[in-house]
């Protein structure tokens, strides 16, 4: 075994190699644009220079002259298209901002021209040659500058509803014997996934066929039937793979309905590949966020009051926000509790889920004020959380499903060597360099949304399984095939799965971290009809009602303890009783209070995600704890970071594997939030400066040298038929605040504006 | 199609190209290279195909080409080798890395006719007769991607890391596979990956 294929323990499937692994070593495996398309035209995008004005008038002649060029498309030329809700407000859409609309423009990077030409070479030379002349207005870029918006999130975004609060804040933060207020800052940054965002548009008939890289093939087929007024099954889209997605691919941008617009026009397949940089402005990102925190303790470390006000930036038109007060509200206990979040507007485009979108920055806030705090107290940060765990949240009281965040901590602690550390800032030292060890709780909700799923088993055993889901590097088709496997007592090798396509069952948006619970669950349940038709066959008719209720019923038992009993079924003998060789089925699968509408939904590609602290009676989330060491150098002020070890328990692991390269991945994720990752932006223009792989930092190779994961075992009967909490969004969070907490230690100066670079250190 | 198969060479002047491709942008160049030579022909219109015969794994292949057109976008889309991937086009990301002439080379920032007369090697032409490659069986076994958009080139990468002698020890190859950008971030399980195909790679 492999440090990449640890051992499971209990509740944790096989750590099988993943299902995909030889197409991705070998380059088989095809992404939206490897797709082959017959004759295509290359489309290149030209975008807006200015932030907010509009657009006086094109000089194409240039352009046109270019040999190759088919057709220069503007506003005044466009197809028509209609327009779609923002996907928070139950559309589809990342932006309500509609390029090729009107001269007007919302944000700099704006989609204002697309070029099609014979070549990508024609067509990117042509898109260079256009000349537009602007009547320009003063950008408000961000919070500080003037001409900005403000307001609540409440009663302005459909998916806020309610600033979280308890008792009596104001009060008890008056009368507490410790008190904390501090602010903090996240700046703006973007998923940069690997693949572009590239669109591939090919018409037959009235039948239109897209390759996108999506974390939503059901909202983006339906987004874009919806845009190009078309019924939505005459919509396809068609991605087995997807190059990263990290919440980019999510909702529809503008760009799919444009390039199927003229792809119709043209009566030709169209592919668009962008480049990195007009990634920035034509797809969403992660907005920069301000947080107060105050914080009143009684002197034994017990917090009595906790109020936390957030604001977040979004575009003019669309009031996209993360309210992670939600989270941070519920994570302690805490008798006393106020919150607000508020939208500042800005002329920028839409900001979108990244990440964690909430967690990341606002428990960035929390988790470092609690270090502040535990410093106030003269206590081990450790055992603050210790002091303030809880197994109900605040807010109403509703119990936790599970929590094992101190387990995690306790595990964490031990496999790092935090008994090592001498609690006094500046107090440990190698050579040159300042040593700070620094910890933080990670948390996630556990979510589901309902899925659909078809299954065909034939006799000899070989096995189909069919769902909507995506493949972003998670890991999606290993684990539905090991359900599979698992639920029909098939061989692993047997299983072939065959997701990321919109024709095929609907499956929820990989996103909100619901998908291997989502999908795997209704496999599970669809496996079950297959069995239990099999059992029908062979069993006497008494026992049967009893075999049902365990192989059927979707009882909260993890799958692997539910299909052991049935273990003995011969597939062959079944299938001869039965006189076929091959069974299908296909099942809806819903979580627990999903609300009426919920497969309709489904089916037209919208979200229903039910869990977190929206559950009727209990609140689910995952939990971990986060260890790092920094070493800041004395006189340069270099900052590394050559230790993260991470606790995590997300109920059942599927796949230890890739669970591991998940919680890895994540934490090395959160070390690039805390110490690398930002969008710069030129406040007097509203434009992003580093918008490329160089300038806009990520981490590579060189930068990690050491990353432990401990996945803890945990059992969860009370989420769903799988048993799995989400881990995906989970290694990502609490990495920001541990980082500075470690700076906090090595330096004794505190930083509360990410990310933290080498000017920032004053020792 | 563009992929013509016959054996016919390319007879091109590369020396005819560059002083065309360059004519719409580099004047004074241009100008120089045409006085400093004057057997060079006029400069040619750089919209214009020309043609260009690539090796690639192994195969002769005939093509018309924008004199534009990088060895990714050869690759790519006129030859159908999907696997070399398009991450950035500015040589910042790594994700089309192929090997040349056995050394490794960014092919979004490579030429077309740069690469004429010499042996490209793809993620395509890794695994010989289904069987594959070591780098290719380390990365399955050790985890060493995710969404697998990276994989093609940190793989292409890796070999040649080993093949430069850089593979010696961790630090070494975290440092030589520091041009390869993982955004899912496999990176500790990258290096496992080489530390386990090194010594079979050296070997054979």
């Amino acid at each position: 075994m492999t440090a990449a294929a640890s051992e499971p323990k209990a509740n944790m499937g096989q750590p099988v190699p993943r299902y995909d692994a030889t197409a991705k070593v070998t380059g088989r495996a095809t992404y939206a644009s490897d797709m082959p398309l017959d004759n295509p035209a290359y489309a290149f995008l030209v975008t807006s220079a200015i932030a907010k004005g509009r657009i006086d008038r094109f000089d194409l002649d240039d352009a046109g002259r270019v040999r190759g060029v088919i057709d220069i498309v503007t506003h005044e030329n466009a197809p028509k298209l209609k327009e779609s809700k923002l996907f928070s407000n139950g559309g589809y859409a990342g932006t309500t901002i509609q390029p090729l609309k009107s001269a007007e423009i919302a944000h700099d990077g704006q989609i204002i021209a697309v070029v099609i030409a014979e070549s990508y070479e024609a067509a990117r030379e042509a898109a260079n040659r256009i000349k537009v002349s602007y009547t320009a207005a003063t950008p408000s870029a961000s919070f500080d500058s003037p001409g900005t918006t403000t307001a609540t999130a409440k009663g302005q975004n459909s998916q806020f509803k309610e600033d979280p609060k308890v008792g009596d804040f104001a009060k008890a933060f008056d009368a507490a014997e410790v008190k904390l207020t501090a602010s903090y800052d996240t700046p703006t940054q973007h998923h940069n996934p690997m693949e572009l965002f590239t669109t591939s548009c090919a018409w037959m008939g009235d039948n239109l066929v897209i390759y996108e890289g999506s974390q939503f093939v059901y909202g983006l087929k339906n987004g874009v039937a919806e845009q190009l007024g078309i019924d939505a099954d005459k919509v396809r889209v068609v991605n087995p793979y997807v190059g990263g997605g990290f919440g980019s691919r999510g909702s529809m941008t503008p760009r799919t309905a444009i390039i199927a617009g003229i792809a119709k026009r043209l009566n030709r397949p169209i592919k668009l590949v962008p480049t990195r940089d007009q990634g920035f402005t034509i797809a969403t990102y992660r907005a920069e966020t301000r947080h107060e925190i105050k914080l009143g303790a009684s002197r034994d470390g017990r917090l009595v009051a906790l109020r936390h006000e957030g604001a977040e930036v979004s575009s003019r038109p669309d009031a996209y926000c993360v309210g992670g007060t939600k989270t941070t509200t519920r994570l302690y206990a805490c008798p006393n509790v106020d919150s607000l979040v508020s939208i500042v507007r800005a002329d920028r485009n839409t900001p979108g889920f990244m990440r964690s979108p909430p967690e990341v920055p606002y428990l960035f806030a929390l988790e470092s004020a609690l270090d502040e705090l535990a410093v106030k107290l003269d206590m081990d940060p450790i055992e603050l959380r210790r002091i303030n765990d809880t197994t109900n949240e605040p807010i109403s009281g509703k119990p936790y499903t599970s929590r094992s965040l101190m387990a995690c901590f306790d595990e964490a602690a031990k496999a790092f060597g935090w008994g090592q550390r001498s609690p006094q800032p500046k107090s440990m030292s190698d050579g040159d360099w300042l040593i700070g060890y620094g910890c933080a709780a990670t948390c996630y909700p556990t979510q589901m949304a309902p899925s659909a799923a078809r299954v065909r088993l034939q006799r000899d055993g070989r096995t189909r399984v069919e769902i909507a889901g995506h493949e972003i590097g998670t890991g999606a088709y290993t684990v539905i095939a090991q359900t599979a496997a698992e639920r029909l007592g098939v061989p692993l090798e047997k299983v072939a799965v065959f997701i990321g396509d919109s024709e095929l069952p609907p499956a929820p948006v990989a996103g909100g971290s619901n998908s291997t619970a989502s999908t795997c669950s209704a496999v599970m349940m669809v496996c079950d009809q297959i069995r239990q038709r099999l059992l029908k066959a062979v069993m006497p008719s008494d026992s049967l009602a009893d075999k049902a209720k365990e192989t059927v019923g979707i009882s909260p038992a993890p799958s692997t303890q539910a299909a052991k009993g049935d273990r003995s079924l011969d597939l062959e003998k079944a299938f001869d009783a039965l006189g076929v060789v091959v069974l299908e089925e296909y099942g809806e699968w819903k979580p627990e209070g999903a609300p009426l509408d919920s497969f309709r939904a489904m089916h037209n590609g919208q979200v229903r995600l039910i869990g977190g602290h929206a559950m009727k009676d209990q609140i689910a989330y995952a939990f971990g704890a986060e260890f790092v060491e920094v070493r800041v150098n004395r006189f340069t002020h270099e900052i590394r970071c050559p230790r993260l070890v991470g606790a995590f328990a997300a109920g059942r692991i599927m796949n230890p594997r890739t669970a591991r390269s998940q919680l890895m991945g994540g934490l090395i994720w959160g070390m690039s939030s805390a110490l690398l990752e930002a969008t710069e932006l030129d406040e007097r223009n509203a434009r992003y400066v580093n918008d490329n792989l160089a300038d806009y930092l990520v981490p590579v190779n060189a930068d990690v040298p050491g990353v432990e994961v401990i996945m803890l075992s945990e059992q969860d009967d009370h989420i769903n038929p799988v048993g799995a909490k989400g881990l995906g969004e989970l290694a990502n969070v609490g990495t920001n605040a541990a980082i500075c907490n470690a700076i906090y230690h090595a330096t004794g100066q505190r930083i509360r504006k990410l990310p933290v670079r080498l000017e920032n250190i004053e020792v | 199609m563009s992929d013509k198969s016959s054996s016919r060479p390319s007879g091109f002047d590369r020396r005819a190209f560059m002083a065309g491709a360059a004519g719409s942008v580099l004047v004074p160049m241009t100008a120089r290279a045409a006085a400093q030579d004057a057997s060079a022909p006029v400069a040619q219109d750089p919209s214009l195909p020309v043609e260009v015969t690539l090796r690639v794994n192994g195969k002769e292949k005939h093509l018309h080409l924008d004199a534009r057109t990088t060895v990714l976008d050869a690759l790519r889309e006129h030859l159908k080798l999907t696997g070399s991937k398009k991450g950035c086009d500015h040589g910042q990301c790594g994700a089309c890395t192929v090997l040349i002439d056995d050394r490794r080379v960014v092919s979004c920032l490579t030429l077309a006719l740069a690469a004429e007369g010499q042996e490209i090697t793809t993620i395509e032409g890794l695994a010989t007769d289904d069987r594959l490659h070591p780098m290719q069986q380390a990365f399955i076994d050790n985890d060493a991607f995710q969404c697998g958009y990276c994989t093609p080139g940190q793989i292409m990468s890796a070999v040649a890391c080993v093949k430069e002698g850089h593979a010696g020890n961790e630090a070494d190859i975290r440092e030589y596979m520091s041009g390869n950008i993982c955004r899912c971030a496999a990176y500790p399980n990258i290096v496992a990956a080489v530390k386990q195909a090194a010594p079979e790679i050296m070997k054979g």
